[in-house]
């Protein structure tokens, strides 16, 4: 017997979260039947009886001071619909457990399980089931993980009965049969599915689906990049692997303070008094588009446990997210078959990093978003998180025969099978379908506790090695801490959710919240006691021994027993062909414009250049009480500041500097120069802060339409320009990650995405107090533009896109230039000469002008050069170029030998004045720029 | 001697290091305590001279905020909470520690079972995290003495904090509103974003009839050095920053005592 209780506000309480859906169907839908929405939760629980029922109302579901409640009756009553949205079962609620706690807090000790939805009542007139069942479909109910419910379940436990191995006939299979094996779940090649064949052919068996799945999974793109590591023929001449170049160049560059690059979960640089710091970006493009909650959710986990298993543990001091939807505003028939809206997406990806990083305390302080249409099929999701951990834990560690492989954290179920092999593939309009499996819901209180009880282990010195269970789960964790020794698991000991998992099931589930630890067998006490005092749970799933074989059983039957060698090593190394012609685009030629405050305003207005603030506001910023440097400043706290400064040692006045850039529309023109700028746009944005260019280190992400041979063309030249960007400027790239196959194909039609290069920087600096915001701090000030800029590079820029162009000449960066105005706005900083800096970027010096006028709440007078177009002198979008404040005169000493340009004052009245020669340009008010610039994601975020 | 602090966490606290640091600044000796040390009775809650429940999202703040660990500390640790109480030692709630001092019915009526109020969602429906300001109202509140016609500026960050209760209890419980978000001139307001979550009359934070437990939901343990307000550069800041005094107050009440 189940008992439902169901709990709603009185009805003279406001019900936010009726309110929030109303606006979403009103704006986003555009449904104007409905006038109200009610909202309830709706719990249910198996195995006790109404008395409890009532107990557990009255004590912990409804409280009396604003809310009613209902047992086993419906309680929206008067509603013209009422529709009840759950998680599918299998889908882990995280409320479900807490719900269990209090239950036995309370006494209540026969509940066998529990579970809870939300009930949503609609009012109006004249509603029609269609137009429910639209509100269902686009909004309350992804069909991925939820469901509706119109009867009362049966039962809330899942049952099932361990599933078995199969072999499978490999050794025997001719190639279509290969292929057709591969298709939708291995996602290998005919060259690697023979490999994998001659492999069993030569050890005389067939392979079961725990090892073909092990295979692939290590073997995927996502885990084993074999793009990056392939030989690459471009326009006939063989290149250097990407791989080998990004790492060739770090070594080359062999900067002092890289303690750890591209070797451990995370990129690690020295710190001070004995810290280091750490940094990683992940993509998670696939999950996202096909469950953006979740999937946003899980990479925020994901990239977490990338910091937690640095080293032997870190602390995760600030999370990034950086985004690419197609407009907001797309109309609805724009959008391929099989994907998601733009509207919805973009809202639900903020809301699951909102979700995970504000439970877990992270403060997620820096990112953008982007918009393009070509976005409208994948989108871009890249979140990134940094770390501190001690200078003498920060080396990875290496598991010893005899070490325990202890599990700790959430348990396993069905979640996010075939993950890794998944992400590699293309998407399709199957993909919703097939790979429905492949996200879940994160649970972020299960890893916070775990990150507690990873930091006092490691503090302790329990550690000898970890790593998380990402893409892969058991399988890709054990697999990499083992491959050097070898090591022995018993599947059956690991934690389950439910049961009915196959053994493969169980060693491939990507069920989040999970890490690997190696602890020697005299520290396993120790560690458990830890992390039963925190709650975590903790197992001993197999031992690290020396025979460098995977061997892994179920209740004593071997399920998967693989040489190390060929699992990691066996692999055969691509060769791929690249080819590239820069496109042709057309280069316009407009004229001068009529009206420039209405230009001004649209400018403002534009997506990429609007404010994003609505987004941040839902971000805790501030937790951990490390911030120095918030996303957004000012007089009224609505001026974006370039980079986040965190003190992470509390009480010191030594900081950590952390940005990022991307320009995904330049890189449609010229991946080369677009690449460039990202990296310039990265590291400006640190150094607009104070960083130092010689202290600053980065992080790649590049995301890629499938590497077909143009794509790949592409990718050369964006990795030859991260190389020449990292020579020219000394800073080596220490981590990265590349996901490529962000490519749409129907039987209609091919949707590549603009290609992305993000390029995140980190770095340190000694004294807070040495640093600006962007926020212009009086009137009367002068305002220099320093960095080597052409106005004349207007392509891809926000101004041509208003035009309706893209543009041919687009910003070519200078790399002669750019480390000495990196170095002289620095030292200018560093010597308090800097009342404010902003680096110019999507909008140009325009924007950026406006922008710190925003910040102080006073206007700016400026004069623009003789003999250069104005507009073009406005809105060019050079990267690596700065607007900066000074109380007085004295430009020419701080930035003796490089470019740097008188432009105008600050003044009391709030308008930019523009002027050239004799003539004045223009007037525009403050109010007027900043109301369009703050337009666009009010109306998305309400 | 320096009074010893249990800043108490459970599985989802996330502002316990810098409550921690704050009361240390502030002169105090502190520990982390997790709940379930004080439930096998490792620790016992009479060793301390001050509790602080800090920010963060109990047990993922499942069925309402702060709600499970109400429920915990209700069904366990009653009769520790009370001889602390009985003993007349100071407890700060600070946002979803608020929240579980309310969902236990410490505050505002120090009656542990009897909840009288509650904090609900933030009338935008979101989570808000922003700047506010707040003023100080004439209390018995032993936190803020000396603080009295002041404004402070502190964070928010949280979705559900907005204070609601019944007019009856409203009115009675007037004495005891300790914070009140403000306009810049110092004026309560019920205007977004200043009144960040709609609470009613203002009401940012409220004390216990002696004084002795606050609880409010804006972060004072994030503003106590000068360069974590986000404008510090604009001005040659306040040599106390604003949360500070906060935990100074409650360190010199102990050790006074």
């Amino acid at each position: 017997m189940i008992q439902e209780v169901r709990v709603m506000n009185r009805p003279e309480v406001p019900d936010p979260a009726g309110k929030e859906t109303l606006y979403e169907i009103q704006q986003a839908l555009g449904i104007k039947s409905i006038r109200k929405i009610r909202t309830a939760k709706v719990y249910r629980f198996e195995g006790i009886n109404e008395k409890d029922a009532h107990l557990l109302a009255q004590k912990l579901l409804a409280e009396d001071v604003f809310q009613i409640y209902t047992l086993n009756a419906p309680i929206i009553e008067d509603a013209q619909g009422v529709v009840e949205v759950a998680y599918k079962p299998g889908v882990m609620n995280p409320e479900a457990a807490s719900l269990m706690k209090a239950a036995r807090d309370l006494g209540v000790s026969s509940l066998l399980a529990a579970d809870s939805s939300r009930e949503y009542g609609f009012y109006g007139e004249g509603i029609s089931s269609e137009e429910i069942q639209i509100i269902v479909d686009r909004l309350l109910v992804n069909p991925t993980v939820e469901q509706v419910v119109s009867q009362k379940p049966a039962t809330l436990i899942i049952h099932g009965r361990p599933g078995q191995t199969q072999i499978i006939p490999l050794t025997k299979m001719d190639d279509q049969e290969l292929l057709t094996l591969s298709r939708d779940k291995l996602f290998l090649n005919l060259e690697e599915m023979r490999a994998i064949q001659h492999y069993f052919q030569s050890i005389g068996r067939d392979p079961t689906d725990c090892e073909l799945e092990t295979i692939a999974q290590t073997w995927s793109e996502h885990c084993v990049h074999k793009t990056f590591k392939a030989r690459v023929i471009v326009n006939g001449k063989e290149k250097a692997p990407f791989l080998k170049r990004l790492q060739q160049a770090t070594a080359e560059i062999n900067h002092p303070l890289v303690l750890s690059a591209f070797v451990d979960n995370s990129g690690v640089m020295e710190f001070y008094h004995g810290w280091a710091i750490c940094g990683k970006v992940e993509t998670h493009n696939s999950p996202s588009a096909i469950e953006p909650y979740g999937g946003a959710m899980t990479g925020s986990g994901g990239v977490f446990r990338d910091i937690m298993g640095t080293g032997q543990g870190a602390r995760v001091i600030a999370s990034t997210d950086m985004f690419c939807f197609a407009p907001p505003d797309t109309p609805r028939e724009e959008i391929p078959p099989g994907c998601l809206h733009p509207h919805y997406l973009l809202r639900r990806v903020v809301a699951g990093v909102r979700d995970y990083g504000n439970r877990m305390g992270i403060p997620t302080n820096n990112g953008s978003v982007h918009f393009h249409r070509d976005f409208r099929a994948k989108p871009t999701v890249i979140v990134g998180a940094y770390g501190i951990l001690p200078k003498d834990r920060c080396q990875k560690g290496k598991p010893r025969p005899g070490d325990l492989a202890l599990v700790i954290g959430g348990r396993t179920g069905r979640d996010g099978i075939h993950g890794a092999t998944f992400s590699s593939g293309e998407m399709t309009e199957r993909t919703m379908e097939v790979n429905a499996s492949a996200v879940q819901i994160g649970h972020p209180i299960e890893e916070k506790r775990m990150s507690d009880a990873i930091i006092e282990a490691s503090a302790a010195g329990l550690i000898r090695a970890i790593t998380d269970c990402g893409a892969g789960g058991f399988s890709s964790a054990l697999g990499e801490m083992g491959a050097e020794t070898g090591v022995r698991v018993w599947l059956e000991r690991a934690p389950l959710k439910y049961p009915g998992l196959k053994p493969w099931e169980i060693w491939q589930s990507e069920s989040q919240e999970r890490m690997v630890l190696a602890v020697a067998p005299e520290n396993l006490e120790e560690v458990l006691k830890i992390c039963r005092g925190l709650n975590v749970e903790a197992t001993v799933l197999g031992e690290f021994t020396n025979d460098r074989r995977l061997l892994v059983t179920y209740q004593g039957e071997k399920v998967c027993d693989l040489d190390m060698e060929f699992l990691h090593h066996g692999l055969p190394q691509r060769i791929l062909r690249a080819s590239w012609k820069n496109p042709d685009y057309e280069e316009p030629a407009l004229p001068l414009p009529d009206d420039w405050v209405d230009l001004y305003c649209r400018v403002m207005g534009h997506l990429n250049v609007c404010s994003k603030e609505p987004i941040v506001r839902m971000y805790d910023h501030g937790v951990q009480g490390s911030n120095a440097l918030p996303p957004y400043g000012g007089v009224d706290g609505d001026a974006p500041n370039d980079a986040v400064l965190l003190t992470p040692l509390y009480g010191q006045e030594c900081a950590v500097v952390i940005s990022h850039g991307l320009n995904p529309v330049l890189n449609i023109i010229d991946p080369y120069y677009g690449s460039l700028w990202a990296a310039a746009e990265a590291v400006a944005n640190a150094v607009a802060a104070g960083a130092n260019p010689k202290e600053t280190v980065l992080i790649d992400n590049f995301i890629w339409p499938f590497p077909d041979e143009e794509s790949l063309g592409a990718l050369d030249r964006a990795v030859d320009a991260c190389v020449d960007f990292a020579r020219a400027a000394g800073m080596p790239f220490i981590s990265g990650k590349d996901s490529l196959s962000s490519t749409y194909r129907n039987k209609d039609m091919v949707l590549k995405i603009p290609p992305v290069l993000c390029v995140s920087a980190f770095g340190r600096l000694p004294d807070i107090r040495k640093t600006v915001s962007a926020d212009f701090k009086r009137a009367g000030s002068f305002l220099f533009v320093v960095g080597k800029r052409d106005p004349a590079e207007m392509g891809g820029s926000v101004y041509y896109d208003l035009a309706g162009y893209l543009g041919k000449n687009l910003p070519k960066i200078d790399l002669q230039a750019l480390p000495l105005v990196f170095q002289a706005v620095h030292r200018a900083i560093a010597a308090g000469k800097i009342l404010a800096c902003h680096d110019i970027s999507e909008g140009g010096l325009a924007a950026c002008l406006a922008e710190m006028c925003f910040g102080g709440n006073v206007g700016a007078k400026i004069f623009l050069p003789g003999g250069v177009r104005p507009d073009f002198f406005l809105f060019n979008e050079t990267a690596g170029c700065f607007l900066v404040e000074l109380a007085e005169e004295g430009a020419a000493e701080l930035f003796a030998g490089v470019p740097f340009l008188k432009i105008g004052i600050t003044q009391q009245e709030r308008q930019i004045i523009a002027c050239q020669g004799e003539k004045e340009l223009f007037r525009a008010p403050l109010e007027r720029l900043k109301e369009a610039w703050k337009k666009p994601m009010q109306k998305v975020f309400g | 001697m320096k009074p010893k602090v249990c800043v108490l966490r459970t599985d989802g606290t996330n502002c316990d290091l810098e409550t921690f640091y704050a009361f240390a600044k502030a002169g105090a000796e502190c520990r982390l305590v997790h709940v379930n040390r004080l439930r096998n009775k490792e620790e016992k809650l009479n060793a301390y001279q001050i509790l602080v429940i800090p920010g963060g999202f109990s047990y993922g703040d499942d069925v309402h905020s702060g709600k499970i660990l109400a429920v915990e500390l209700t069904s366990f640790l009653k009769d520790q909470l009370e001889e602390f109480l009985a003993a007349g030692k100071p407890i700060l709630g600070i946002c979803n520690g608020f929240q579980v001092l309310v969902r236990t019915g410490i505050l505002p009526g120090r009656r542990i079972g009897e909840i009288s109020a509650a904090l609900v969602s933030n009338d935008s429906g979101r989570f808000e995290c922003r700047w506010v300001n707040l003023r100080v109202e004439n209390t018995r509140c032993i936190f803020t003495e000396g603080l009295l016609g002041k404004c402070l500026n502190l964070p928010v960050a949280h979705a559900e904090g907005k204070f609601f209760t019944d007019p009856d209890t409203l009115q009675r419980i007037e004495g005891q509103v300790v914070f009140r978000y403000a306009d810049e001139n110092g004026r309560p307001t019920q205007n977004y974003p200043l009144n960040p979550n709609g609470s009613l009359n203002a009401i940012a934070g409220i004390c216990d009839p002696t004084g002795l437990v606050l609880g409010l939901m804006p972060h004072p343990e994030r503003f106590v050095e000068p360069a974590q307000h986000p404008n510090w550069r604009r001005f040659p800041f306040c040599s106390e920053p604003h949360g500070l005094a906060i935990f100074r107050n409650a360190v010199r009440y102990a050790k006074e005592r």
